[in-house]
């Protein structure tokens, strides 16, 4: 309870922190909080022109655009909170060996303000379903549910990884690589069935929490269907508990920030 | 808490840094120098036990590098301790370091927010104070402006009143009254006197011992990590300084069997100041100065113009032995720091002349030696 207490105390913290990572991460860009919309975008551009000769049309999805976006931009939420959540705690040195505040402030800021981001993506994700013929349903209600499983997981790992990377800076190289092997390790490019053969591999793929998320976004957004609950429920559990656990290790960890920086 | 009317405890706290040979920062030499503690342990405080009760006014007191800034930091959870525990009982405000999450680019206004929102105020708590703030740091005609525009004096000003106006229960003070002008620092006692005489429980590191005697109630002396004495400032300032002399005698008593020990000597030039200039219908001009030493045999030496001068007068100087005490502590006496030397400006002729003043050994040594320029004009 000594965590909710703590956070509500310095939600004035939280709100400046938010709004600081949000807007000041293009200052001074000419397009400004743009990017964080545009740059998805443009991936997508290019895997849509390139990967239909590379997979052939057999590997591509029906409705290959919007299957590319509806992956590609909650891809691109657990990217944004691994890559800017990572270093956050060293980022913030300065404060962190001057005053007092709950450290955990940092991480979650950043996992609100990916989530604020994901959910204006959103709206393009949106237009492209409504653009492409895929049209809209009833199903989107579940949105907010899907978005806080995923906002649940990313916020157990980066207490992981923001904590770690005070005392091991390599965390924040290998974070790129292993992000870079997730991509590739999640249905956003493909679909699942082409791997049907590979064994081993398309069990690895399966037990990838974000294949399920991905899914479930897919089947709200595309293909107008309730996703599969008890797989969600799973993810749920296991996010949940890694959160758990992420913020353990961060409180743990935590005691040690204002010697190691 | 075992007892609430305490506004901090600490039980058998033990807190040591480790101090690498080199930082084993990447993840290849974690791995390979794993368990191979090449890490020294730096034991900065030793099992303290202390009771701060709820309005209470305590300053700690100890040499350089005895534990007192630790124990501070150590009480506001910026660290945190190895062994036993440090608890604290309200909201904790600590000026040990000003301006924590100060953006220069945003105007002085913002940052009272961003700063503020550090301590744990919410938006309201920060509205209804900040007219307060601003009127404290008198900085009302830059409040809107980029705070990369201000002086490190304004920029201080601002931090210190934020600080100030958090209106938390326990504030923590790290030798920090050092802030702005006299007028400022004159303010910033006043409200610190207010602050104490409301009922808030104040801890004061500090090295200046006027400003213990007259704000604490309580002094806490830590020596060499350990808790040393604790009462009334006055009793707990005397003993502290009858211990720092002992230490300087027993030091340079050791370094001297060693050979290794050289007397050491300061001394000031007040007036004339440099490069002065004085008209000979003044008459007469007092040269005065201050010198500490700690050799015993030590004299001081005052030229004019290459010509010692007689009659030099010896007077008290607080001020000095204040900044000194530390370092000198056993070999001075309080009352003979000053010199003071009446000069006849008749006598001299119009031009340039020198004042030199130098801290002699009997041998002829020179411990210390300063020479100004002035000028006489008609």
């Amino acid at each position: 309870m000594q965590v909710f207490k703590n956070i509500y105390e310095y939600r004035e913290l939280l709100k400046t922190n938010i709004k600081k990572d949000i807007r000041g991460k293009y200052k001074g860009s000419f397009l400004g909080v743009l990017w964080s919309f545009l740059n998805p975008l443009l991936q997508v551009v290019v895997y849509w022109i390139v990967f239909p000769y590379l997979m052939g049309r057999a590997g591509t999805a029906d409705n290959y655009l919007c299957y590319l976006v509806t992956g590609i931009i909650p891809w691109t939420f657990l990217t944004t909170v691994a890559t800017l959540g990572t270093p956050c705690i060293k980022n913030n040195e300065g404060i962190i060996k001057k005053v007092y505040f709950p450290r955990e402030v940092l991480p979650i800021s950043q996992v609100l303000s990916s989530l604020i981001n994901f959910f204006i993506s959103c709206i393009i994700i949106l237009i492209f379903c409504v653009g492409t013929g895929a049209g809209i349903s009833y199903h989107l209600v579940f949105l907010p549910i899907i978005a806080l499983v995923q906002a649940i997981l990313n916020l157990g790992i980066v207490f992981i990884l923001s904590s770690v990377c005070v005392y091991v800076q390599d965390v924040e190289f290998i974070v790129t690589f292993l992000l870079n092997m997730g991509f590739y390790g999640t249905p956003i490019l493909y679909q699942l069935k082409m791997f049907e053969k590979a064994g081993m591999l398309v069990r690895l793929i399966q037990l990838n929490p974000m294949t399920t998320i991905i899914g479930a976004y897919r089947d709200i957004f595309l293909y107008h269907q309730w996703p599969d609950m008890i797989a969600l429920g799973i993810v749920f559990l296991f996010s949940f508990l890694l959160m758990i656990v992420g913020y353990m290790l961060f409180k743990k960890l935590e005691k040690g920030f204002a010697e190691e920086l | 808490m075992e007892n609430m009317e305490n506004a901090i405890e600490i039980r058998d706290m033990t807190k040591y840094f480790k101090v690498h040979n080199e930082k084993m920062h990447t993840l290849k030499e974690r791995i390979l120098y794993f368990g191979r503690g090449q890490a020294e342990i730096h034991r900065v405080l030793n099992h303290i036990n202390l009771d701060i009760k709820k309005g209470e006014t305590v300053a700690l007191i100890g040499t350089n590098g005895s534990g007192k800034s630790t124990l501070l930091k150590l009480m506001t959870k910026i660290i945190y301790p190895n062994e036993g525990t440090v608890e604290t009982n309200g909201k904790l405000t600590s000026l040990l370091e000003l301006g924590a999450g100060f953006h220069i680019e945003f105007s002085g206004r913002e940052n009272i927010y961003f700063n503020a929102s550090i301590f744990g105020l919410t938006r309201k708590e920060i509205d209804e104070r900040i007219d307060e703030i601003i009127e404290f740091s008198e900085l009302e005609d830059f409040i809107d402006q980029p705070i990369r525009t201000y002086s490190s004096g304004m920029y201080m000003r601002l931090a210190f009143s934020v600080a100030i106006n958090v209106d938390a229960d326990i504030l923590l003070i790290d030798e920090i009254l050092a802030v702005g002008d006299q007028h400022f620092q004159d303010k910033c006692y006043a409200k610190l006197r207010q602050l104490r005489d409301s009922g808030k429980t104040i801890v004061i590191v500090s090295h200046s011992l006027g400003v213990v005697q007259e704000l604490c109630r309580r002094a806490i002396w830590i020596y060499h990590g350990d808790f040393k004495l604790d009462g009334a400032p006055s009793y707990v300032i005397e003993e502290y300084l009858k211990q720092i002399a002992l230490d300087n005698q027993q030091r340079r008593a050791r370094n001297k069997t060693l050979g290794m020990y050289k007397n050491q000597g300061v001394l000031y030039i007040d007036t004339p100041v440099e490069s002065s200039i004085y008209r000979k219908a003044e008459k007469t001009k007092i040269f005065n100065g201050w010198m500490v030493t700690d050799s015993a045999m030590a004299r001081l030496r005052v030229s004019l113009d290459g010509k010692e001068l007689e009659g030099i007068t010896r007077h008290r100087r607080e001020d000095v032995y204040r900044a000194y005490y530390e370092q000198y502590a056993g070999f001075l006496d309080v009352d003979t720091l000053g010199w003071e030397k009446v000069i006849d400006l008749s006598q001299l002729d119009n031009g340039e002349h020198q004042l030199k003043a130098e801290c002699m050994e009997p041998n002829g040594t020179v411990l210390y030696s300063m020479v100004n320029i002035f000028s006489v004009i008609d």
